[in-house]
């Protein structure tokens, strides 16, 4: 806990305060500002039966006759200290319609982390212990194959064989332990190859360096190596990896929960844009830039106490969202891919 | 003069090594089934002369067979010429989504890289900002304001991968500039402008170019899971991931799932291989 460290932990929460208030910003100049309006659309609907004036105190109601810019103002203010707004729908607070599907959402992210992180371990311990020539060539053309497949492929598959043949589970009670668990493989699969593919770069180089010839030449196996020599060093960049993989977790989760008949985020998301239920869809976006952005900010900040090669003190202005402290990261294992794979 | 023989050296090797013959089976396989996917999508009657749209009831839910490669779906219509029309919606919108990412990810990088100073940290923050809404629900959001058709899809798709477009060119233009031959051009007397069209574009295009190849791929996949939750054209339009979707109404007849759901994963995996190939040889 040098200064050093204090000024860089320093600058980065205050990184992500202006991230945060800009995603805000962001989303609602999305939702308010791009052609279509479906408030007054869903009030107009001639089937609903409001009156102009009706419409006219509603719109004022929700102070939608503003300016857009008070209009955010307003919002934004509202969103600083917590209140998410009303939902336009049920007429319920946004805070507790988003409360109810959290708990099942970050159950189901969770244990989807946990299939990922355990299947990309696996992954890349076969690379480096089984014979070249078995096993390791498919192995290394696992995380590929993961990244290709659609995840709702996955999960339909995993239905059609666990549910409907083998009778593992019931489709009709989506909240039981296998049912959360497949939802967990059909979200966790795409992560896991990122988290596999960097962990093969990083244990590839360790185990070119020098002080793995040395250990080798020592007498010590291939196993033993690898758990006390290389795993430790190749670990570190999955610290990274995984925070910039919870905006796919939150992402994918819309449609494995689609997929698999869950009640979390995904549904309320699904459910608010059907029904054009714009308090609800700002509060579930700019939430989920609140988690990725804590999340991202732990990362980077428990980083440099994880690694004590990371220099903090010269450490230059970083690029957008990448990792703030240099990191001695082997070669650029990936294209820097964010974007989830659905 | 070491740095410009080594980054000018390598890009002429790599080009040399790509294109001398050296290409691994696998890619020749990939560039195949692109290239199949190519033809599908411009000349969908040649290759599925059945009606994609008009189904002979008779004849719902046959498995595949050799009149029906795909077998056939619950209004009799062939599985294969609906697959087959689809491709140019779910490709052309894969291809516009991509191109988004790259004009403007790319100019944002280009401006951020090249200017530095407060520029380069307001645009940083921008792609911050874009980063950390996460992307499939960006796109959600996005697509949901627009209106649900597999353009707006395309738009929304592009969008959401703008941010990791903007980081890679950003960082590639600031490693070219600080090679000597980019310094050698401005003590030359060349202008900025000519500095980034000249020597820090072409350096910086090949990692585009896989990014690129890669974003493509997951543009598929992100465009077909919009249209899986009904976000695309609806039907009887054919997207893969409208298919899918429709497919799996009917666990009786899993083809349905399985016919489209192998031609996505067949041309993704196709283009992951294309882009890991130009990356290693760059």
């Amino acid at each position: 806990m040098n200064a050093s460290y204090l000024r860089f932990a320093g600058r980065r929460l205050l990184q992500a305060v202006v991230v945060v208030l800009l995603a805000y910003v962001f989303t609602f100049v999305v939702i308010s500002v791009l052609p279509g309006d479906p408030v007054t659309n869903t009030l107009r609907n001639p089937e609903n039966g409001f009156t102009e004036e009706e419409i006219a105190r509603i719109v004022a109601y929700y102070g939608l006759d503003q300016p857009v810019v008070v209009q955010l103002w307003q919002s934004l203010s509202h969103f600083v200290v917590g209140d998410l707004g009303v939902s336009l729908r049920s007429n319920l607070p946004v805070t507790r319609l988003v409360a109810e599907v959290v708990p099942s959402t970050l159950a189901l992210a969770a244990s989807a982390l946990a299939v990922a992180l355990v299947l990309a371990f696996a992954v890349a311990y076969g690379t480096q212990n089984l014979p070249r020539r078995y096993g390791q060539g498919v192995l290394r053309a696992l995380p590929s194959l993961f990244l290709s497949v659609p995840a709702f492929v996955v999960g339909l598959l995993l239905i059609q064989v666990f549910a409907f043949q083998l009778g593992l589970f019931r489709v009709i009670e989506p909240d039981g332990a296998w049912a959360t668990f497949f939802a967990a493989v059909a979200l966790g699969i795409p992560v896991s190859a990122q988290v596999a593919e960097v962990l093969i770069t990083g244990l590839d180089h360790e185990s070119r360096q020098e002080y793995a010839a040395v250990a080798r030449s020592r007498g010590l196996g291939q196993a033993r190596l690898f758990a006390k020599h290389l795993l430790k060093p190749s670990s570190l960049p999955v610290v990274t990896v995984v925070a910039l993989t919870v905006g796919e977790l939150l992402g994918g989760a819309l449609i494995i929960e689609t997929i698999f008949g869950r009640t979390g985020v995904g549904s309320l998301v699904q459910r608010s844009v059907s029904t054009q239920d714009l308090p609800v869809l700002q509060a579930v976006v700019s939430l989920a830039a609140v988690v990725f952005v804590v999340v991202n900010l732990l990362a980077d900040l428990v980083y440099p106490l994880l690694d004590p090669r990371v220099r903090l003190d010269r450490a230059p202005r970083k690029a957008a969202g990448q990792p703030g402290p240099e990191q001695p990261t082997p070669e650029q294992p990936i294209l820097e891919r964010q974007v989830s794979v659905p | 003069m070491t740095a410009a023989t080594t980054v000018v050296g390598s890009w002429r090797t790599a080009s040399a090594r790509a294109w001398s013959g050296a290409v691994p089976p696998t890619v020749l396989l990939s560039f195949a089934v692109l290239l199949v996917v190519l033809l599908w999508s411009l000349l969908p009657g040649v290759f599925a002369t059945q009606d994609p749209v008009n189904g002979v009831p008779a004849d719902k839910l046959l498995g595949p067979s050799a009149a029906h490669w795909f077998g056939t779906d619950h209004l009799g219509r062939d599985l294969f010429a609906r697959v087959v029309h689809g491709t140019a919606s779910s490709v052309t919108s894969a291809l516009v989504a991509v191109t988004i990412g790259v004009v403007v990810g790319g100019a944002i990088g280009l401006v951020a890289g090249s200017a530095g100073g407060w520029t380069d940290v307001v645009l940083a923050r921008v792609v911050d900002v874009l980063l950390a809404i996460p992307s499939f629900l960006l796109a959600v959001v996005i697509v949901s304001s627009l209106g649900f058709e597999t353009v707006n899809a395309a738009i929304a798709t592009g969008v959401s991968a703008v941010a990791v477009f903007a980081r890679v060119m950003r960082a590639e233009v600031i490693k070219t500039r600080r090679a000597v031959f980019v310094e050698a051009s401005v003590l030359q007397g060349g202008s900025r402008a000519h500095v980034l069209l000249r020597h820090v574009l072409p350096n910086a295009s090949r990692s585009l170019l896989a990014l690129a190849v890669l974003q493509f791929g997951l543009s598929i996949l992100v465009i077909a899971g919009l249209a899986f939750l009904g976000y695309g054209d609806p039907p009887p339009a054919s997207d893969w991931g409208l298919l899918v979707s429709s497919g799996k109404d009917y666990p009786t007849a899993p083809w349905l799932v399985y016919a489209p759901a192998l031609v996505v994963v067949a041309t993704v995996l196709s283009v992951n291989r294309i882009s890991r190939w130009l990356r290693r040889t760059a």
